[in-house]
């Protein structure tokens, strides 16, 4: 057998092994996306007929938290190059070096397995088999197929964000149904628009460019990106309206969400309108913003109608 | 087979750094430890008072 050569760098990065911190450790899980994650999931939760013991639906919260960690966890392993490239990312644990790529993998595997069977075990079993697809989709669909391969990636690896409400809602009934469906939907449909805003930043445009990953504005140019925003941004508006419609959701929500969508609209008509110079820079920062603030309260409306009282409207669908 | 595979000591900050981790580690699986009891006494409800020896 040949002698271990340590004079390669190589061999240094592995002896430091183990240095990671606990917060690294906890940047790896993707905090601010584990938020988002448990807001829409908790909405499921509530949004779905039925009843579900308190202590459970923390459980099932946890569950798809720490699902949504793991999904984190290996796509910061498996994306540790790319985001090496970036300057948005440079400083995430793995391109940073605090954490190695095998102990990223090691994490995120173990809490994948972990959470997965906690939520199928303590839960439901058809939850725990829909977070187990999520995070395949996530990793096996988003991260390692399609995301370096075609300017449709955030199109359909959305998908994966789309599904912790769909989670949510399961381990209360152990199906999917019309309202979960709806809830999917939206989440799949803002993704677009909100991710090719952001990309449309001349700085993350650059980052995207350098490190090879075909983003819309990317291979397709900014201009044809303002376009696609625009017509997701259109799409998406009927299917707010869902909930109302399967009756998940009444007449706040409805009342509001005229408001909310047509403020949507209007910043997207703006980016599709401005094409140069820092008020099309700051109309994608303003659509950017926006759409993060529109999500958070369509989702919360629905919570809110929940915790007041007010009726759904009858399902006019399914 | 020789190995000439180098020792790295570990410093002060680094065995700091570890038993933080060991720390927090050691908090999550109690916290498990709880979480599992918990929804085990949960799930039973009623059923614990209705079973038969």
């Amino acid at each position: 057998m040949r002698d271990v050569d340590t004079s390669f760098a190589g061999a240094a990065v592995q002896a430091e092994g183990g240095q990671g911190t606990a917060g690294d450790y906890f940047a790896l899980l993707k905090p601010r996306v584990m938020s988002l994650v448990i807001f829409t999931a908790f909405v499921g939760i509530v949004a779905a007929p039925g009843t579900i013991h308190p202590w459970i639906a923390a459980v099932a919260l946890l569950a798809i938290a720490v699902g949504a960690g793991a999904a984190g966890a290996l796509n910061m392993w498996y994306d540790a190059d790319i985001d090496a490239r970036m300057r948005r990312t440079a400083s995430r644990p793995v391109p940073r070096g605090a954490i190695l790529p095998g102990e990223a993998l090691g994490c995120g595997m173990t809490l994948a397995f972990g959470s997965v069977l906690a939520l199928g075990r303590l839960v439901h079993v058809a939850a725990g088999a829909l977070l187990a697809f999520t995070i395949f989709f996530y990793i096996v669909i988003y991260s390692m197929w399609l995301k370096r391969l075609t300017p449709q990636n955030i199109v359909i690896g959305g998908a994966a964000g789309a599904f912790p409400p769909m989670v949510g809602w399961v381990s209360v009934t152990g199906s999917v149904d019309l309202g979960s469906i709806a809830l999917f939907l939206i989440i799949f449909m803002w993704t677009p628009p909100h991710f090719w805003a952001l990309a449309l930043w001349k700085k993350i445009n650059a980052d995207y460019s350098n490190a090879g990953v075909p983003m819309l504005p990317v291979v397709a140019g900014a201009d044809e990106t303002r376009r696609q925003i625009l017509i997701y941004s259109l799409l998406l508006v009927p299917i707010t309206f869902l909930p109302a419609l399967v009756g998940t959701a009444g007449a706040i929500y409805a009342g509001v969400n005229v408001a909310l969508s047509a403020m949507f609209v209007y910043h997207a008509v703006k980016v599709y309108r401005l094409r140069e110079g820092a008020e099309a820079e700051m109309a994608c920062k303003k659509l950017f913003g926006f759409s993060t603030l529109w999500l958070f309260m369509v989702f919360a409306l629905i919570l809110l109608e929940h915790a007041v009282g007010v009726p759904a409207f009858a399902p006019v669908m399914g | 087979m020789s190995k000439t595979m180098a020792k790295v000591p570990f410093g002060p900050e680094d065995m700091a750094r570890r038993r933080k981790r060991a720390l927090v580690m050691a908090l999550v699986l109690a916290g498990l430890a709880v979480l599992f009891f918990v929804t085990t006494i949960v799930r039973l409800g009623g059923s614990i008072a209705e079973r038969s020896f």
